[in-house]
């Protein structure tokens, strides 16, 4: 009971850090139609980021963390402004290819940098656990959890109120109508890149402080994928309801799964999970309908 | 003042479908540019906002210049500044947000936000149906609903020159006339310049002060509404009536009353 419990609890609150990272890779999918396949890189490389500022280079933690939002705001912008914007117009495909350069070539900038493997970040939270019912779960868990959800409702309140929030909404339904009323469509391409990374970093420091900073960051950015495809690609919501289920199916299986079939069926879980899902709904729980009026 | 010298544009660098277009548009006053399908009516409007650019379009020869000074090589952002809007073809609401959102969208570039509110208003006054509206998701609009949030939309910007791309199009007559009436008070009350593209030519010369017939990329005829109204050409080709014409659609009335009473 208290380790179901327990299972339940990381679960969800791991699925929802998943989920955070998800709602950049929908906000850039929404708004540009550009699956970002450097996702898991970029959580990789803004954990290694923190991990340079406050370990290497011994800032303090809240200048280390700022300064790691602003390492990730500059990040996506030179990413939408150097790679992406002198390929407008040109086919899908070739956008899409060229964040799958761009994540190989943070992934190698990691290795580069920093040749181990394995690092930890000091704590940030309380090291005391904390218990609930039966289960003793580790404060991290919890932190993790109430900073996706505040961030989670930060972004939704820009989107539902804010004058640029609504402009990038707009530009999800029709680029050129919105060029028409004025709005300069690569700013908005350049916001959603620069939130999409933002939203990596804090995602993958609250994931490095649950688990350490490994290659294993590369696959949580794989994860939140299956959040996406399971939340149906443009659907904030979406995100926010996959991200829990992912994380909870992986700890269950994980647990339970494990001692049966083996160690690894823990990772593969996300993934049938997207193929079931694909098969039964390919537009996902959430996928946006297509208002068709004639 | 808008005026255009002679422009051509060329898409893609090969296709020219603009040959040479002239127009002027004075200030406040409401000029019908007009023309069948293909002729480049678009082509032109795009080529004053400057959407033309985002579609690989291209004004290779010719100027555009607005209030004196020339805007051919401006951005289309550039161009809204300057207060020149242009309401797309086809009604494209942005479908997923709703009417007011739509409308927030179009004043994207006002700064001060009590203007904004008072645009909202000005709109909804105009509009009294999308007061109603406010907070419907726009793509569950009806046409006509929907033409005038796009109309609308375009008035947020507080334009001095609205270009509207065939507002007529697909709609009942009863609300066509209702979006025309509006249109002409919004020009009278406001002075704001109206370029209307329209294939419905007599709706259009009902509300324009001066217009332009398309065919083929160049402008084949211009003149006075009432000019245009009282030509022979325009009647026959725009306009499906002529001499014979007038008498065989009387003719059709009654054949269509008879057959009724028969029934
Ligand atoms: N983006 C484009 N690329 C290439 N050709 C185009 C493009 N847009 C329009 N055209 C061509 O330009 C001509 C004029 O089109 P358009 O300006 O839309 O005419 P209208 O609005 O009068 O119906 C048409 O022959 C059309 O095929
Ligand atoms: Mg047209």
């Amino acid at each position: 009971m208290a380790e179901l419990l327990q299972y339940v609890v990381t679960g969800i609150a791991v699925g929802m850090v998943y989920a955070l990272i998800a709602l950049g890779f929908a906000l850039i999918w929404k708004s540009s139609s550009v699956a970002n396949l450097a996702l898991g890189q970029l959580v990789l490389i803004s954990s290694w980021f923190t991990y340079g500022m406050l370990v290497q280079v011994g800032l303090p933690y809240w200048i280390g963390l700022l300064l790691t939002i602003v390492f990730a705001v500059f990040l996506g912008w030179s990413i939408e402004r150097f790679t992406l914007r002198p390929l407008i117009a040109q086919p899908i495909l070739s956008l899409i290819t060229v964040t799958l350069g761009v994540g190989y070539f943070l992934e190698g900038l990691v290795s580069f940098i920093w040749p181990t493997s394995v690092a930890a970040l000091p704590h940030l939270f309380p090291k005391e656990p904390v218990h609930i019912g039966p289960a003793v779960v580790s404060q991290e868990y919890l932190w993790a959890a109430g900073i996706s959800l505040a961030l989670f409702g930060m972004l939704s309140l820009f989107f539902k109120y804010h004058k640029m929030g609504i402009a990038m909404r707009a530009t999800a339904d029709d680029q050129l109508a919105v060029q028409a009323c004025g709005v300069p469509v690569t700013s908005v391409f350049s916001m959603s890149w620069m939130f999409a990374c933002v939203v990596a970093a804090v995602g993958g420091v609250l994931i490095s402080l649950i688990g350490g900073i490994t290659y294993g960051l590369v696959e949580t950015g794989l994860k939140s994928f299956s959040v996406v495809i399971l939340g149906g690609l443009d659907s904030f919501i979406g995100c926010m309801v996959a991200g829990p289920i992912i994380g909870l199916a992986e700890n269950l299986g994980g647990g339970y799964l494990t001692p049966i079939i083996g160690p690894g069926i823990k990772d593969i879980i996300p993934f049938i999970i997207i193929i079931i899902v694909m098969v039964i709904k390919p537009f996902g729980l959430f996928g946006e309908e297509r208002i068709e009026r004639i | 003042m808008l005026k255009l010298n002679n422009i051509e544009v060329v898409y893609l660098n090969v296709v020219r479908v603009l040959h040479g277009i002239s127009l002027t548009v004075e200030d406040g006053s409401v000029v019908a540019l007009l023309g069948a399908n293909g002729a480049g009516k678009t082509t032109t409007l795009k080529a004053i906002s400057g959407l033309l650019k985002v579609e690989e379009g291209d004004v290779t020869d010719g100027s555009i210049e607005w209030e004196g000074r020339r805007i051919d090589h401006s951005s289309a952002q550039e161009i809204g500044k300057l207060g020149i809007v242009q309401a797309l073809e086809g009604r494209r609401v942005f479908g997923h947000l709703t009417t007011e959102e739509n409308l927030l969208v179009g004043a994207h570039n006002r700064k001060e936000r009590h203007i904004i509110h008072q645009d909202l208003e000005m709109v909804y006054h105009y509009f009294p149906r999308l007061k109603a509206l406010r907070h419907n998701i726009a793509g569950y609009l009806s046409g006509g609903e929907q033409q005038m949030l796009v109309t609308g939309r375009a008035m947020m910007s507080a334009p001095k020159l609205m270009m509207l791309d065939e507002p007529s199009l697909g709609l009942a007559p009863m609300l066509v006339e209702e979006i025309y009436d509006i249109i002409k008070r919004f020009n009278d009350e406001r002075h704001t310049s109206v370029l209307l593209v329209e294939q419905n030519v007599r709706i259009a010369l009902n509300i324009a002060h001066s217009g332009y017939v398309m065919e083929n990329g160049r402008v084949v005829l211009d003149g006075s509404a009432d000019f245009l109204r009282n030509n022979e050409d325009v009647k026959e080709f725009y306009m499906g009536l002529s001499a014979v014409g007038v008498k065989k659609s009387y003719r059709a009335v009654k054949h269509y009353k008879r057959r009724k009473r028969w029934l």
